[in-house]
C-alpha cells in the first residue's frame, strides 16, 4: 500500500472513528483501526462489534492495500500533525509507515482479515432526514433514554413509522420520563403504506449527534435479515443493530387533556430549579411547582440544609394546582431544549406532568411527578 | 452419538471450545451466542451482530464444524443469524410512568392538541344536538346560562330519564363557555367523582386543596346529582361549596334522572337549594326527534342513512342512547357486508336481533347488574375510568359475557361499558379466554367466578 492523504482529512473523522473503539475490546483487532484504499480513496473502519463506523476520504493512491494499525497510536499521532500536512503512508510486511515531511514513524499491523467485515448488505433505505432538523430533533429526544442495560427496550430509541404518511415519530424514556419528537415530510421511500416500530440503541444515536458539523442528509437503512441499521452522511456510515424488545405503550400515557397550562420562559425557569435544586439535594432533590394566578412559585428544602423559594412570572390559565418533580429531570430537559418559550400542563399532582415548546406541535416531553405529603 | 435438545448440546460445545481458545476471543465472540435448531445437514446459530458472524465465520467454521460433528455424527452445514438471543427474564419493568393507573387509551394522534376541559367530549356541543319539542326548554335554558353566566338561573337543574341527552346539554354548556372564553375556570364531573374527590381529601388530610380547587370555579357542573343522597359528609361539602359558589355568582349546573324534592336521603336544605334556580326537565325523545338524532350520528360516523332507515331504527327504542347502540350494529354489519344502509338491512338487523341472543331476553344491563352485585361494585365504577384491579376483572368479565352469551360487538360492548373504544373490549375479552385456559390456580378463580355468574345469569333467564 502506498498512499498520499492530507492530514486535516483524517483528523476531522478522528472523533467519530474512536466512538466505535472500546478500551474494554478484550481482542487486539477491536483495537485497530482498518485503512483500505478504495477506488482512490482511502477508506477508515473502526468497530466493538456492537457498532461499527466506516468514512472515506480523498488519498491519493499509488499502490492498493488494505491494514490494521492500532487506533489509539494512530489517531494521536495524526492528530499531532499540523492539519495542511500531507501524510505518505506505506507497508511492508508487518509494520504501516507514516511519514510527513520532517517526521517518520512506523507502527505494528494487524492483518486485515483478522477485521470483522462490518455489514454484508446495506438493506433498504427507510427514510432521509434533513441533517439540522434530525439532530436538533435528536437531541431534545436522546437524553430521556434509560442507561440500565438491564431493561433493553427503554435503553432504545424508538423509530415510529407512520402509516401512509411521511413521518416518524422518536421517543425515548426511562420509564421516569419521556421525549417525543415527530418528524414530518421526509422522504421516506419504503413501504409507505406500512407501520414500522425500529428500536436502535441510543449509544448509536448519541453518536450520529457527532455528524452535526458534516454537510448532507441523513440516511437510514435497515437490514431485518442482519438485525441492522445504518445511518449514512455522504461517504460517513454508522452501524449497528437493533434491539429486539417489547416497547412500552408509551402511546397509552400522553394525556389528552389537562387542567391547568402554564406558560413561561425557559430560562428564568432553568435558573429557579438550580437554585432549589441546592436545597433538594438531601431531600431526594424533591422541588415542589406551585402554580398561582400569575406565577409560578418553584421551591425546595430539606431539614438540614434549609429552605429556598423562587418565583417565576408566567402566564396561567386553568385551575391553580401544585406539583413535584425531580430537579434532575427537570434540568436536563431544559438543558436540552434551544426554545425560549415552554407550554407546561397538567393535570393534578399525581398525573405526569407535560411539557411542550410554545409553537411547536412536534416536540413533547412527560415527567411522572412525585407523590408528597402536604 | 445421538442429538441432544439443542440448548445442552450448545453448551457442551461451547464448554470445549473455552478451554481450546482465548479468552477474549471466547467472550467476545462466543459468550452470547445460541444452537436455534440442529438437523442432519444444518445447524442454525445465532449471535448478535452481523460484524461477530463474520469473524466467527472468518475464525471458526473448521472448529464449530468439528465439534458439532463429533456430537451429533452429522457434517452439518452452518447458517448465522444475527439475533441477540433472549434472556429468560420476565417482563420488563417499564418504570412508574407505565403503571395501570397512568394508562390511557392509546390515541391514532398523539400530538394533538389537548383538550383543556378535562372529561368534556369536546363533539358535544349545541350545534349537534337535535332539538325537538320534548327537550326545547332544556336546551333554551342552557343557552340562556351560557350567555348571562352565574346571574339568569342559577343554579340550572336539569332532570329526566336515562339517553335523553343530559349530559350531552351539560358537557355543550362546558364547551360553549370554554369556547367563549378560555380564562374561565370550568369543573365538571359526576358526582360520583365528587364523591371520589371527597372521600380522597378526607383520607389524605387535605380538605384545603379541594375546597380551594371547587370554591374557585366560575362553572361548576355535576352530573348524575342523585347518587351523593344518602352521603351526608358529600352532602355537606356540596352545601357549602353550592353556598359559596352562589354568593359569588358562579353558575352552578346540576343533573339528575328526577326533580330534586323525589330524590330520597337528600338533606332539605340541599334540595331546597337546588330547586332555587331554574329545574327544567327532558322528556324522552318523541319519534322526530330520534330520527333526527340517528341523522346526527349517521354523520359523526361517516356513513350514509336514508331517512327512511332512520325512521324505521327510531321505532324500535325510545332512549337514544340505545338507539345509538342499535345503529352502531347496523353500521357493523353494512360494513361487513358491504352493503348499503338500506330498508332492508335494517329489518334484518332489528329482526335476527332477537334470534342472536342465546340468554332469551337477557339485556346488557342485567349482565352489568349481575356482575356488579356479584363483585359488590356500582355500575358506574364499572363503566367509570378508575383502573383499580379488582374493577378491571369485573370489567373485563363483563366484556367476556356480552361477548361471548349475547353475543354482542366489540363496539355495542364498548357502548355500554361507559364509551370504551373496541379495541380495550377486544383486549379484556381476549384476556379472560387466556385466563381460562390456564389452571384454576393460575387464573385466581376467573373461570370458578364466570361459572357462577354465567348460573345467575340463566336463572334469571329462566324466569
Amino acid at each position: 500500500m502506498k498512499l498520499y492523504v492530507l492530514a486535516s482529512h483524517i483528523q476531522k473523522k478522528l472523533g467519530f472513528l474512536n466512538k466505535a473503539i472500546s478500551p474494554r475490546s478484550q481482542l487486539p483487532v477491536l483495537l485497530n483501526i482498518a485503512l483500505i484504499t478504495n477506488n482512490g480513496k482511502l477508506q477508515l473502519k473502526t468497530t466493538d462489534l456492537e457498532i461499527g463506523v466506516q468514512v472515506e476520504i480523498p488519498a491519493n493512491v499509488e499502490e492498493e492495500g488494505e491494514v490494521t494499525v492500532p487506533a489509539k497510536t494512530f489517531s494521536e499521532l495524526v492528530a499531532s500533525f499540523n492539519s495542511d500536512e500531507k501524510i505518505i503512508m506505506t507497508t511492508d510486511n508487518t509494520t504501516l509507515h507514516v511519514s510527513t515531511g520532517k517526521t517518520k514513524s512506523i507502527l505494528p499491523t494487524i492483518p486485515i482479515d483478522d477485521f470483522p467485515n462490518l455489514f454484508e448488505e446495506k438493506g433498504e433505505e427507510q427514510a432521509v432526514f434533513p441533517k439540522e432538523l434530525f439532530i436538533n430533533g435528536l437531541f431534545q429526544v436522546i437524553f430521556a433514554a434509560s442507561s440500565d442495560i438491564a431493561r433493553p427496550a427503554l435503553s432504545g430509541v424508538l423509530l415510529a413509522k407512520q402509516k401512509e404518511k411521511n413521518e416518524m415519530l422518536f421517543v425515548a424514556t426511562d420509564g421516569y420520563r419521556l421525549s417525543l419528537k415527530q418528524y414530518k415530510n421526509l422522504k421516506a421511500v419504503l413501504g409507505d403504506s406500512e407501520e414500522k416500530e425500529l428500536l436502535i440503541p441510543a449509544r448509536i444515536m448519541k453518536e450520529i449527534v457527532l455528524l452535526k458539523d458534516e454537510d448532507g442528509d441523513i440516511r437510514l437503512f435497515i437490514s431485518g435479515k442482519n438485525n441492522q441499521v445504518i445511518f449514512e452522511q455522504g461517504e460517513t456510515m454508522l452501524i449497528g443493530r437493533l434491539i429486539e424488545a417489547q416497547y412500552p405503550p408509551y402511546q397509552k400515557i400522553i394525556p389528552q387533556d389537562f387542567i391547568t397550562r402554564v406558560q413561561f420562559d425557559k430560562e428564568e425557569m432553568h435558573q429557579a430549579v438550580k437554585m432549589c435544586a441546592i436545597f433538594a439535594r438531601e431531600a431526594a432533590n424533591i422541588i415542589k411547582l406551585s402554580v398561582a394566578k400569575d406565577k409560578i412559585v418553584v421551591s425546595a428544602n430539606s431539614p438540614s440544609v434549609g429552605e429556598n423559594t423562587v418565583e417565576v412570572a408566567a402566564k396561567v390559565s386553568g385551575e391553580e394546582d401544585e406539583i413535584a418533580f425531580n430537579a434532575r429531570y427537570l434540568l436536563e430537559l431544559f438543558s436540552h431544549l434551544e426554545e425560549e418559550e415552554v407550554v407546561f400542563e397538567m393535570s393534578g399532582p399525581l398525573s405526569p406532568g407535560v411539557f411542550k415548546v410554545k409553537d411547536d406541535p412536534t416536540f413533547l416531553h412527560l415527567i411522572m411527578p412525585i407523590r408528597v405529603q402536604g | 452419538m445421538a442429538i441432544k435438545d439443542p440448548d445442552t448440546l450448545w453448551k457442551t460445545i461451547l464448554g470445549e471450545i473455552e478451554t481450546e481458545i482465548s479468552k477474549p476471543n471466547f467472550l467476545t465472540l462466543f459468550r452470547h451466542t445460541m444452537l436455534l435448531s440442529i438437523s442432519d445437514k444444518t445447524a442454525t446459530i445465532a449471535a448478535p451482530s452481523a460484524m461477530i458472524i463474520d469473524m466467527l465465520q472468518k475464525r471458526f467454521m473448521p472448529l464449530l464444524k468439528q465439534k458439532l460433528a463429533k456430537h451429533t455424527g452429522n457434517e452439518a452445514s452452518l447458517i448465522f443469524i444475527a439475533k441477540t438471543p433472549k434472556k429468560g427474564v420476565g417482563e420488563e419493568r417499564n418504570g412508574p410512568l407505565f403503571i395501570n393507573e397512568v394508562l390511557r387509551q392509546p390515541v391514532t394522534n398523539i400530538l394533538s392538541q389537548p383538550r383543556f376541559l378535562s372529561r368534556v367530549r369536546p363533539e358535544f356541543t349545541f350545534e349537534n344536538l337535535a332539538v325537538s319539542t320534548s327537550n326545547q326548554l332544556a336546551v333554551v335554558s342552557a343557552q340562556t346560562v351560557v350567555k348571562n353566566l352565574g346571574h339568569s338561573y342559577n343554579p340550572l337543574f336539569i332532570y329526566g330519564p336515562t339517553g335523553v341527552g343530559k349530559t350531552h346539554l351539560m358537557q355543550a354548556i362546558a364547551n360553549e363557555v370554554f369556547y367563549k372564553n378560555q380564562e374561565r375556570k370550568i369543573i365538571y364531573l359526576t358526582s360520583e367523582e365528587f364523591t371520589n374527590d371527597v372521600v380522597e381529601a378526607i383520607r389524605s388530610n387535605d380538605t384545603a386543596r379541594m375546597k380551594k380547587r371547587f370554591r374557585t370555579a366560575d362553572l361548576l357542573i355535576i352530573d348524575d346529582v342523585q347518587f351523593i343522597a344518602g352521603k351526608d359528609r358529600v352532602q355537606e361539602e356540596l352545601f357549602h361549596t353550592f353556598n359559596i359558589l352562589i354568593d359569588n355568582a358562579s353558575q352552578v349546573v346540576l343533573s339528575s334522572d328526577r326533580p330534586p324534592n323525589e330524590i330520597k336521603k337528600l338533606e332539605k336544605r340541599l334540595s331546597s337549594r337546588f330547586t332555587a334556580g331554574l329545574t327544567v326537565d327532558i322528556e324522552l325523545p318523541d319519534f322526530e326527534l330520534r330520527s333526527a338524532i340517528l341523522l346526527i350520528k349517521a354523520k359523526k360516523y361517516g356513513v350514509e342513512l336514508p331517512i327512511d332507515a332512520a325512521k324505521l331504527i327510531a321505532q324500535t327504542t325510545t332512549d337514544a342512547r340505545s338507539l345509538e347502540g342499535m345503529f352502531l350494529r347496523i353500521i357493523t354489519e353494512s360494513k361487513a357486508r358491504g352493503e348499503d344502509i338500506t330498508n332492508e338491512l335494517v329489518n334484518r338487523v332489528l329482526k335476527g336481533k332477537g334470534a342472536k341472543d342465546p340468554l332469551g331476553h337477557l339485556h346488557p344491563d342485567d349482565v352489568v347488574a349481575c356482575v356488579c352485585s356479584f363483585y359488590d361494585i356500582k355500575s358506574t365504577q364499572l363503566k367509570g375510568p378508575k383502573r383499580d384491579a379488582s374493577l378491571v376483572r369485573a370489567r373485563q368479565i363483563t366484556m367476556y359475557l356480552l361477548k361471548k352469551e349475547l353475543q354482542m360487538t366489540y363496539l355495542e360492548i364498548g357502548n355500554t361499558l361507559g364509551g370504551r373504544d373496541h379495541t380495550t373490549i377486544m383486549y379484556g375479552v381476549g384476556k379472560i379466554e387466556s385466563q381460562l385456559s390456564t389452571s384454576e390456580a393460575k387464573n385466581m378463580g376467573v373461570s370458578a367466578d364466570i361459572l357462577r355468574i354465567s348460573r345467575i345469569l340463566s336463572g334469571q333467564r329462566g324466569d
